[in-house]
């Protein structure tokens, strides 16, 4: 069962892999040109597993497309159980997301390697002073900021697998538990609106604000998304404008391996906990 | 009233057979209290207007569907307790026409299926794509809808299973090509014992093959009797009233029967002429059959 | 041979089979050791479930009109041909039908009768195609 659907999604994804693959071998052209015109070469950077977090989010539109998910297509009417299917179905998904992340992070490396980037160095940043902020525009004052040492972390080299994997079981969840995808999505963030509108007309700044807020916990909090995708680097890594004009980078705080741990566990927990009852509604039907 | 119209299959030879299949969906009532009885090899013929419950009952037999009460079961295999292994005696050819992953070719596909299908028999489902005039180098996602539907059809038939399960299986293809299909699908029949049961809104088509023929209306299995048995007892008569005229009347019971009750009415049997197959389902589909 | 069948017609269809078996015998259409088309390809002909027409071809051997040969077919029994019990069993069937028919229409069979001579006797004028 699992080899006929590592088969089937490995024919059902050739197109968009291919396509990725043209996408890599562009890019490795202008990176190694610019780089070749002497601008610095590239770094490894747990930012770029925002990709890998993506990709594993909207894979599942690719391994369920012309499947008849909720009626009573080819998948449902083979005679295996239902639920195992289904579950064999997403891991064969999951068994190719992480092949092509283990081709893109090699991709990525050889390319580091290869423009003497910064692979698992240290590295010096600039952050921002705790009990500060970022005034609008990004504006700074250089007293705001200190410079410290960023030791190596190997484990973010893990990232991109995490990232990917927890991403792929919410989008799996999704895909296999929801009839009508557009509407949950559409819906909730309508609501959202609502409650917004609806806080605005009364005058209460808190109801109006408040689905704001709850979007950027959920995508930027301690435990967001974001730390599921890219272990924070990519909210906490950003841009200031220094008085005098220049442009620094600038980290708003530095990124804890614990935080990412706890995300990470925590969405992909809740990922696959929802994995297991999106699949369920297509197990076999069962006299109560 | 309602088991007296019912012939008596018996339940020891069904391929076939569910028990007091009962399904709701909010208020509507897709089947109630369905008793079908398809016996071993035959043909059974389910009529019944859009949204009576084949589908519905198709469904429950591969245990796709979780009934509110009552049971299906597939040669004996009572399918909510083991649904693969009722499946996997089991072609079925659904309503929709979504044959699988667009991606895939049809070659593809086929081969995918036959990895679930010990029975699958290469060599035939060769034949039969040629039968069909299906390319299989052509993407299943670009299939016209007569096409998906032979696509259907091959794997449906390819692993030669002993039940079939066909919901509108000519439905999208040409006229030549139904005909074509059902040619096939009799070759197949005689190539190994198969226990067919065809839904099918053109039942003129099939009225040839089919050998038992079970009426839905409304959820409700009405009428469930042999081909001899609906010739017999379905018939138009040409009756003389009280008051002189003539008039057509289709009946529904053994002719002495129905010359009894419109005797009673005062009208007088001038002919009774048997009705083809189609004419007695459909005059069995509608309400207004006396019996 | 050529069979078809009558979806009106309210026999069971396997005796339709073995009525056209035993018309093309009659008119010879089918000889002695003829084969007939195998199951398979009867039923894709006439697009019926194959147990029919297995169930014909039986009532046939029992009759003794056909015999089957192991691993060849069905064949038509040596006896067997146009011969005159068969074409009074062919008129038999021929005259219950018309019969039934006039007494559907309030005919009486003295009527049919004088009417079936009268117009063979007409045909008779036309050109005297009277078989044989």
């Amino acid at each position: 069962m699992l080899r006929a659907q590592l088969r089937v999604v490995l024919l059902a994804l050739r197109w968009p892999a291919a396509a990725a693959a043209g996408l890599l071998a562009v890019t490795t052209v202008m990176v190694v040109a610019e780089w070749a015109r002497g601008r610095g070469g590239i770094d490894f950077n747990p930012e770029l597993s925002i990709i890998p977090g993506v990709v594993g989010l909207l894979l599942p539109i690719g391994v369920w497309r012309g499947e008849d998910r909720f009626g009573d297509g080819l998948l449902w009417t083979l005679p295996v159980d239902r639920r195992a299917h289904a579950l064999a179905r997403v891991a064969a998904g999951w068994a190719w997301l992480l092949l092509a992340l283990a081709v893109f992070q090699a991709w990525l490396l050889a390319l580091v390697l290869l423009t003497g980037g910064n692979v698992l160095g240290d590295q010096v940043v600039q952050v921002l002073a705790s009990g500060t902020t970022l005034a609008p525009m990004g504006a700074v004052e250089p007293s705001q900021l200190r410079t410290v040492r960023l030791p190596a972390e190997p484990a973010l080299w893990l990232v991109p697998f995490t990232a990917a994997t927890g991403a792929y079981a919410i989008g799996s969840a999704y895909a296999l538990g929801v009839r009508h995808p557009v509407r949950w999505l559409v819906g909730p963030l309508l609501a959202l609106l609502l409650v917004s509108a609806v806080g605005a007309a009364a005058g209460s700044r808190a109801l109006a604000l408040a689905p704001s807020g709850v979007l950027e916990t959920l995508m930027y909090g301690t435990y967001g998304f974001d730390t599921l995708l890219t272990a924070r680097s990519e909210s906490l890594h950003t841009v200031a404008r220094l008085p005098s004009g220049a442009v620094a980078p600038v980290w708003l705080a530095l990124p804890d391996l614990g935080h990412w741990v706890a995300a990470t566990l925590l969405w992909t927990g809740g990922g696959l906990a929802a994995l297991w009852l999106a699949a369920s509604r297509h197990g076999e039907r069962r006299r109560a | 009233m309602e088991g007296a119209m019912h012939a008596d299959l018996g339940d020891g030879a069904c391929a076939v057979a569910t028990h007091g299949l009962t399904k709701r969906y909010g208020d509507a009532t897709a089947l109630a209290d369905v008793a079908l009885r398809v016996p071993t090899g035959a043909v059974y013929l389910l009529v019944g207007a859009n949204g009576a419950g084949k589908s519905t009952a198709f469904r429950a037999l591969l245990n796709l569907e979780r009934p509110d009460a009552g049971r299906a079961e597939v040669l004996g295999l009572d399918v909510s307790a083991r649904g693969p292994e009722a499946r996997a005696q089991v072609g079925y050819v659904p309503d929709r026409h979504d044959a699988g992953p667009r991606a895939l070719t049809c070659g593809e596909l086929l081969r995918y299926a036959a990895a679930y299908r010990p029975t699958w028999d290469a060599a035939y489902a060769d034949r039969l794509a040629r039968a069909l005039a299906l390319d299989p180098a052509k993407r299943v996602g670009a299939l016209s809808k007569g096409n998906a539907r032979r696509l259907q059809l091959l794997l449906a038939l390819a692993h030669r299973p002993p039940v079939l399960l066909l919901d509108e299986p000519t439905d999208g293809l040409d006229p030549l090509v139904r005909r074509a299909v059902l040619a096939l699908l009799a070759e197949h029949l005689a190539d190994g014992p198969t226990t067919v049961l065809i839904a099918t809104h053109h039942v003129a088509e099939v009225e040839s093959l089919a050998d038992h023929v079970g009426v839905l209306r409304g959820g409700r299995l009405v009428a469930q009797l042999d081909r001899d048995a609906l010739h017999r007892t379905v018939r138009r008569y040409r009756v003389r009233l009280a008051d002189g005229r003539e008039a057509q009347r289709t009946m529904r019971g053994e002719a002495r029967d129905v010359a009894a009750v419109l005797a009673a009415e005062g009208a007088e049997v001038r002919e009774a002429a048997p009705l083809r197959l189609e004419d007695g389902a459909l005059a069995l589909l509608q309400e207004e059959v006396p019996a | 041979m050529l069979v078809t069948l009558d979806p009106r017609d309210e026999r069971p269809l396997y005796l339709q089979i073995v009525e056209q078996v035993r018309r093309a015998l009659v008119v010879g259409s089918l000889r002695a050791e003829d084969p007939l088309p195998s199951v398979r390809e009867l039923a894709a002909e006439l697009v019926v479930n194959p147990r029919t027409v297995l169930q014909a071809y039986r009532a046939l051997e029992e009759e003794g009109v056909v015999y089957v040969r192991r691993g060849q077919g069905t064949f038509v029994a040596p006896a067997v041909g146009g011969d005159d019990a068969g074409r009074r069993a062919l008129a038999r069937g021929v005259a219950e039908r018309a019969l039934l028919d006039a007494r559907r229409n309030g005919l009486g069979a003295a009527e049919l009768v004088a009417m079936i001579r009268e117009l063979a006797a007409g045909e008779d004028d036309d050109g005297g195609r009277d078989a044989r």
